[in-house]
């Protein structure tokens, strides 16, 4: 297993903990900023990345870096879709000439999901990828 | 030809028994790559660059041709 790959099932791994431990709170403590600091599980993500090994011993060919340019436009992709999603249903739902009323918890949560839907695709193209679902 | 051919082949496997049953660990020394790469071309899940197209042609020192071939 390359590297790419070790660092996308910890990413998998550690968004997927995170969103039951975001559940867990918001059952018993229900939204709010509390629960909002749940999202702090998601820096272990940045782990891989930033160790002693990752700068002494992980070697990246032509291949590794081409997947992983192709799972961060994947991952960006997926914001874009979410975040025009979002903005023509709250325009749907809402009408043109709604407001909207949220606490500036609610924003901060949102950036938070933003980036688990980034990391979270970013994650799994990386292994779809290597394991040869389509040709690099 | 299928649609699920690739278009472009390689005779790597080949070419590493003919050279005295060199590894895959081996060539990718040689070609400067990770052997999960040399995995990936051998099973055809892996378009190569030019350049790594002629490194691995000279750790076989054989003409590029030869290591790689155009099905289109």
């Amino acid at each position: 297993m390359s590297d790419s790959e070790r660092w996308a099932w910890w990413t998998l791994g550690v968004v997927v903990l995170t969103i039951a431990a975001y559940g867990a709170f918001v059952a018993f403590l229900g939204h709010g900023p509390a629960t909002s600091s749940v999202f702090s599980m998601l820096a272990p993500t940045a782990l891989p990345r930033v160790s002693r090994r990752h700068f002494t011993h992980v070697t990246y060919d032509e291949r590794d870096k081409d997947i992983g340019r192709k799972s961060v436009r994947a991952g960006l992709a997926a914001f874009w879709l979410a975040f025009g999603g979002l903005i023509l249903g709250i325009e749907y739902t809402k009408g043109w000439l709604g407001t909207l009323k949220l606490p500036v918890w609610a924003l901060g949560e949102l950036l938070m999901w933003a980036a688990i839907l980034v990391l979270a695709v970013q994650a799994v193209t990386v292994i779809a990828l290597y394991r040869g679902v389509s040709r690099v | 030809m299928s649609s699920r051919e690739p278009e472009v082949g390689n005779n790597i496997r080949r070419l590493r028994f003919e050279h005295g049953e060199m590894t895959q660990d081996q060539l990718a020394k040689q070609a400067g790559v990770t052997r999960h790469t040399i995995m990936a071309l051998e099973a055809h899940k892996y378009l190569p660059s030019l350049l790594l197209a002629f490194r691995i042609a000279r750790a076989f020192g054989v003409p590029v041709e030869r290591v790689f071939e155009y099905h289109g």
